[in-house]
């Protein structure tokens, strides 16, 4: 296993040049994306354009010791992101690693694959899905072939999945285009989490709790003993604008109970690589709160749905990015469901 | 074809998938294929319309940004004081086009104000939403709307699929009280707990499709008297969801009973107070 000092990624922002790794990997990397691990002292520059290579290796940082993140972009998937745009983790132990979210494609999950392979050759046993959506299980794919792999899941999550298969697997390949999305199929959970289920890693173990309805109907949490760091999937957007496909007063009770956990950190499903709580859930709590007093203020003067949509939460705007892609679907999920109480 | 299947196909996806013809009514329609002739014949026997005169109004949203819940209104306006016989409310490149017709009845109101009846529909693909309107006098009066939202039917419904499951039938009545008591028209909505299962929405186990299971008939009261009776299909959202003018009688309470595509009766009552607006 790397330690944090092997470990280092390049990350200079906005420069997009490209450099050639010497040595056994051979091929072009941003130095956005690079990982570099102990690879940063035998990289010859040799500068051309950037582009948006396959084979480009993805950045990860070691946010405490064995837990690596990757940062997704703050986008809508897209054919010049390739749907790099949510978070994912690999957590090594002595005996095994864990990978916690697949990205949404076949190749991302390649890539997350080989950044894992950069870092340990101890073997991938249990690949992670802290719920059903295409950004976080469609590159489950990559790891179909590695030995006693277990893919584990909210045991509502393969029903979930299995009813939005078509859809996701259309949509994704519609935004991703066909070569970046090339490969791409669902695997399901091979074993599925009731209430709590702990995973021995090797001097480590991760305890997987399922949760009830709130960002999905089959969310997970995830926490690791050696570090106490905490594992949140998409219960935490931080930057990127929150989405319901769940339950809002679901999520809200849920916020209030994640404020009395002690990890030492979180990591969010759409965020930075790590952060501290309660304040990590400050922004979400605020805008989930502000959409609920909003929209039931609205169904108790007789408002209808389309009036909600056009103000309910607006206030919430400047806190966040793709507010426009995604707010209006959200008020339309929280009236749908708040004008039932 | 009889004339009466061939409406009820319009209406209902399953019975065109059930007999083996596929989506082959206009599911299969290309985007840029107008529809419309061929619904008006289906589906209004090729009668007369007239359009573009200014008495219903289409509010709906451009671009849906959830195509399985479109918010739709309807609105005639005041000057426009005919009696109403039924509205049809049609999503035209839908699978099963025909998303409600409305048969009004002497409780639902006419002169004094603004008729409406908003609904949430799911829009397959970019598609001209079309509301006739039949007068007493057997005129038929469209108009239209585009809009921008696709794969609504066959998007799974349930966020929560066993709250689903466990609430389904609940239904709930709201009777709102008039601005003023005088008023001759006001608001009423009915709400039903139903996935409003589609038959396009696919189980990726069984490779087979979610066997539809839809809402098909409503009727609302306002005391004895009829408000409004409405034959409904596939392409009304999950948890039916009507609210609509009607004729303002006094607090007389508001009642629904519905029946889904599986026989199953549902029924609710509005509460004695009026929701405060």
């Amino acid at each position: 296993m790397c330690t944090p000092a092997q470990l280092q990624v390049i990350t200079r922002p906005g420069t997009e040049e490209t450099q050639t790794v010497a040595g056994a990997l051979k091929r072009s990397v941003s130095r956005r994306d690079l990982l570099v691990g102990s690879l940063a002292f035998s990289v010859a520059p040799a500068l051309s354009h950037f582009s948006a290579h396959a084979d480009a290796i993805m950045a990860f940082t070691e946010i405490a010791p064995g837990i690596f993140v990757h940062q997704g972009r703050f986008e809508l998937q897209s054919p010049l992101n390739r749907g790099d745009m949510s978070n994912t983790s690999f957590v090594v132990g002595t005996d095994a690693v864990a990978v916690i979210d697949t990205l949404c494609s076949a190749k991302l999950g390649s890539e997350l694959r080989a950044a894992i392979r950069a870092v340990t050759d101890k073997p991938v046993r249990y690949v992670i899905n802290s719920h059903m959506h295409p950004d976080h299980v469609f590159g489950n794919v990559a790891f179909k072939n590695d030995d006693n792999v277990e893919f584990i899941g909210h045991h509502k999550l393969a029903r979930g999945l299995s009813a939005r298969a078509d859809t996701y697997l259309a949509a994704n390949k519609m935004m991703l285009g066909d070569d970046a999305f090339a490969g791409t199929e669902i695997v399901l959970p091979t074993r599925g989490v009731d209430d709590k289920v702990t995973i021995d890693l090797g001097g480590r173990q991760l305890t997987l709790e399922a949760q009830s309805v709130a960002h999905t109907d089959n969310d997970l949490i995830v926490s690791d003993s050696a570090t106490g760091t905490l594992f949140l999937g998409d219960l935490l957007f931080s930057g990127h604008i929150p989405t319901l496909d769940g339950s809002l007063r679901g999520w809200l009770s849920l916020i209030d109970k994640l404020e009395h956990y002690k990890p030492t950190r979180v990591v969010p499903g759409h965020g930075p690589h790590a952060m501290q709580l309660p304040e990590a859930v400050g922004d979400e709590k605020r805008y989930w709160s502000t959409v609920a007093t909003d929209v039931r203020r609205m169904i108790k003067e007789g408002k209808t749905m389309s009036e909600a949509t056009k103000t309910a939460g607006q206030s919430e705007r400047d806190h966040w990015k793709l507010f426009d892609q995604y707010h209006v679907r959200n008020v339309t999920a929280a009236f749908a469901e708040l004008e039932w109480e | 074809m009889t004339e009466q299947l061939r409406k009820r196909m319009a209406r209902s996806a399953v019975i065109a998938l059930a007999a083996g013809l596929g989506l082959a009514m206009t599911g299969g329609a290309r985007a840029d294929e107008d529809v419309w002739p061929s619904l008006q014949r289906d589906v209004f026997d090729s009668r007369p319309m007239t359009e573009n005169e200014g008495i219903i109004q289409i509010d709906a949203p451009e671009r849906a940004e959830d195509a399985a819940v479109v918010p739709i209104t309807v609105r005639l306006s005041p000057s426009f004081k005919e009696p109403v016989k039924s509205m049809t409310l049609v999503i035209d490149k839908n699978p099963a086009p025909v998303a409600a017709t409305f048969t009004f009845g002497p409780a639902a109101g006419t002169v004094g104000g603004e008729r409406r009846m908003s609904t949430r529909v799911r829009v397959d693909s970019y598609s001209y939403v079309h509301a006739v309107v039949e007068t007493a006098d057997g005129k038929l009066h469209v108009a239209k709307k585009f809009v921008k939202a696709s794969g609504g039917c066959s998007a799974p419904a349930p966020k929560d699929a066993d709250a689903e499951t466990a609430e389904l039938g609940k239904t709930l009545v709201k009777s709102y009280a008039p601005a003023v008591d005088t008023t001759p028209l006001r608001e009423g909505q009915i709400m039903i707990k139903h996935p409003n299962r589609s038959g396009m929405q696919i189980d990726m186990e069984t490779r087979g499709y979610i066997p539809a299971r839809f809402v098909k008939d409503i009727e609302v009261k306002s005391g004895d008297d009829l408000v409004f009776r409405a034959e409904t299909g596939i392409s009304i959202a999950s948890n039916p969801n009507f609210r609509f003018t009607y004729a303002n009688a006094g607090d007389k309470p508001l009642t629904v009973t519905a029946v889904d595509s599986d026989e199953t009766k549902f029924s609710g009552q509005s509460a004695k107070e009026p929701v405060s607006q």
